[in-house]
């Protein structure tokens, strides 16, 4: 019998994505029009032109690697020892990683000037460094529900405690087993949890707005304040940089170990026959 | 002196004795199989030895070391695990390679040992081939590779065919024996499965609620089990209620008939009662002289195995099966039918414990 076109379906669909669509195309159209009659990128040649655009989108971009660097040091060998030696604890771990969605950062922040303040022990707030110190920490802890679960996954992906016993009756130790055997096999997971942080830190306002650091989140809202197509050429760019994160975390996610980035027009010999 | 041994081991996981109380000897380039069913501790006795888990109390000794302390990266065991556990991110090469490069060989070395070690499994031409580019089987010739290649004193395999499917298993579990007979290393094997432990072991460990019930050949496990446990679960058993007239006497009565034994029972009640068992095999339709001994019954169930064909029937109060060999030509008796089993005294062995 021969299927009919599903057109409610389709049409339900077309209705939904025009929520998305239509505010995507209204904004990328806006950008366009900053030179009268006619359409153009002015408003983007005009945000590269911008030094404050290159300084915070610079300064964001490091506070973030330097965020995603502490929170997978912090988050891989704690996510691979609570699922090693003390399982029963994974929820509770999990709960804690989940805290920063449920505490919002307006609470961190002036917990963070409040107990680091220039009146404080631990008078961060009172330097530059202190301050960027104390960001960066920020972005650590706002990125953990989203690295520790990408990392959590990845290790339950793997059975990790057959494979480092595995490395240890070949000899390996407790480090070269996570160094060689766990951290590659979890590569996919981090970046993942690296893009994700990279996406939410790198446009983060709250924070870096209260502890007063050039960063790219305040510049945007200034921005949106003060200039009319600017903001639209910001918006779009900042889609497109998304989804160009989703990309590559949907390549690494993906890749299996020995798999070509750009597939061969030929297969391998060895992935012909499998006896 | 013993190559590994075990003396005495008893571990607990909080309240639960999972191990009570175990001692084992096994020699230079033996082949020992712990076999029994789930949860009676043979893979913790396994991983002791490995050093994944540590003894409450006891101790085990490997080339007369004391090893019941040492980190498992520094005893020189191989173990191959039942889900293979290779590196996913490392080829073939560089699995077998790992624990070379750990031990500190030159890069000559390691690529010469390697390539020996894929001859010795069959798969020189899948050295560059990733774990998810291989068959199970593959995989854990693999993971035995991997194990061997560094030179371990004592190879643990801990159920390695048991993911593999029926045919595959058969041929790994020869190829195993005969890589350990050529390497000579001290092998544990841990399996359910009695016809693999039978198949491939100089001596088998059944293992019972924590504890060896029998350690023997597989021999004397399979003809001479010293429990009842033992017996049961080391392939299938007939036991038959009889009565002794006094105690030690060899003349027992099995469903009414009196039956002179090779050995006098031991393990009667106060009131004469025993239980004794016989294996199916022992059982035939066919009369001949060695078998001095005939029950009749009625048959209750007959089922076709392939090449047996096993025969349940009912003899009085008890409940007999015996195999026969398939042929074509044979005729097997019906459902219903009168039939007579006969065997020799001589097969009928007494259950203790």
């Amino acid at each position: 019998m021969k299927k009919r076109f599903p057109f409610a379906a389709v049409l339900m669909a077309l209705f939904g994505a025009s929520f998305f669509i239509v505010p995507l195309i209204a904004t990328f159209y806006f950008s366009l029009k900053m030179t009268r009659g006619e359409l153009g990128f002015a408003a983007y040649a005009s945000v590269f032109n911008s030094a404050d655009f290159l300084n915070t989108i610079l300064y964001s971009t490091i506070a973030s690697l330097i965020a995603i660097l502490i929170g997978a040091i912090i988050i891989v060998p704690t996510a691979y020892w609570v699922r090693l030696k003390v399982p029963k604890l994974r929820p509770v771990v999990e709960f804690i990683s989940l805290l920063p969605l449920i505490v919002p950062p307006v609470v961190l922040v002036f917990g963070y000037i409040r107990l680091f303040g220039s009146n404080s022990w631990l008078p961060l707030t009172a330097s530059t460094f202190g301050t960027d110190v104390l960001l960066v920490v920020g972005y650590v802890v706002l990125s953990m529900p989203y690295m520790f679960r990408a990392v959590d996954n990845g290790m339950a992906a793997i059975d990790i405690s057959t494979l480092t016993e595995a490395a240890e009756s070949l000899g390996a130790s407790r480090l070269r087993t996570i160094t060689t055997v766990i951290f590659p096999n979890v590569r996919a997971a981090i970046i993942s949890g690296a893009f994700l942080t990279f996406s939410i830190s790198v446009g983060e306002f709250v924070l870096a707005s209260l502890l007063n650091r050039p960063a790219f989140g305040p510049y945007l809202v200034q921005l949106g304040q003060d200039r009319a197509y600017e903001p639209a050429a910001l918006a779009i760019m900042s889609f497109g940089f998304i989804w160009g994160c989703m990309v590559l975390m949907q390549m690494f996610a993906t890749r299996k170990p020995g798999q070509r980035w750009l597939l061969r027009l030929t297969t391998r010999p060895a992935q012909r026959a499998r006896p | 002196m013993s190559f590994l041994s075990i003396s005495n081991a008893i571990k607990t996981f909080g309240t639960n004795t999972v191990v009570k109380g175990f001692d084992l000897s096994v020699e230079k380039g033996e082949f020992v199989s712990f076999l029994g069913p789930s949860g009676c501790g043979k893979t913790t006795v396994l991983r002791m030895i490995a050093g994944f888990d540590r003894p409450t109390s006891g101790n085990i000794t490997i080339d007369g070391r004391d090893v019941t302390d040492l980190a498992p990266n520094k005893r020189r065991i191989g173990m191959v695990f039942q889900a293979y556990a290779l590196f996913p991110n490392m080829n073939v090469f560089g699995n077998i390679a790992f624990g070379l490069k750990i031990a500190g060989l030159g890069k000559a070395e390691t690529e010469a040992r390697v390539k020996e070690m894929l001859a010795l499994i069959g798969l020189s031409h899948l050295e560059e081939r990733y774990p998810y580019e291989l068959s199970g089987g593959q995989q854990q010739r693999v993971a035995l590779a991997r194990a061997l290649a560094p030179k371990p004193q004592v190879l643990l395999l801990d159920e390695p065919l048991s993911a593999l499917d029926a045919k595959i298993r058969v041929s790994l579990r020869e190829e195993i024996r005969a890589i350990q007979r050529q390497l000579g290393i001290t092998t544990v094997f841990v399996t359910h499965d009695q016809e693999e432990a039978m198949s491939i072991s100089d001596r088998i460990v059944v293992m019972n609620g924590g504890r060896a019930d029998q350690i023997g050949t597989p021999s004397a496990i399979y003809n001479r089990p010293s429990t009842r446990f033992v017996a049961g679960f080391v392939g299938t058993l007939n036991v038959l209620k009889a009565r002794v007239d006094r105690r030690n006497a060899q003349t027992v009565t099995i469903g009414g008939k009196t039956v002179q034994l090779a050995q006098p029972v031991e393990s009667a009640d106060a009131q004469g009662n025993l239980s004794l068992a016989l294996r199916p095999e022992a059982l035939s339709l066919l009369p001949s002289d060695l078998r001095d001994v005939t029950f009749d019954g009625i048959v209750k169930s007959v089922s076709f195995m392939g090449s047996v064909i096993r025969i349940r029937m009912d003899v009085g109060d008890e409940a007999i099966s015996f195999d026969m060999f398939n042929s074509p030509n044979l005729v097997a008796p019906l459902i219903g039918q009168k039939a007579s089993a006969h065997f020799a005294s001589s097969d009928i062995f007494e259950l203790s414990a």
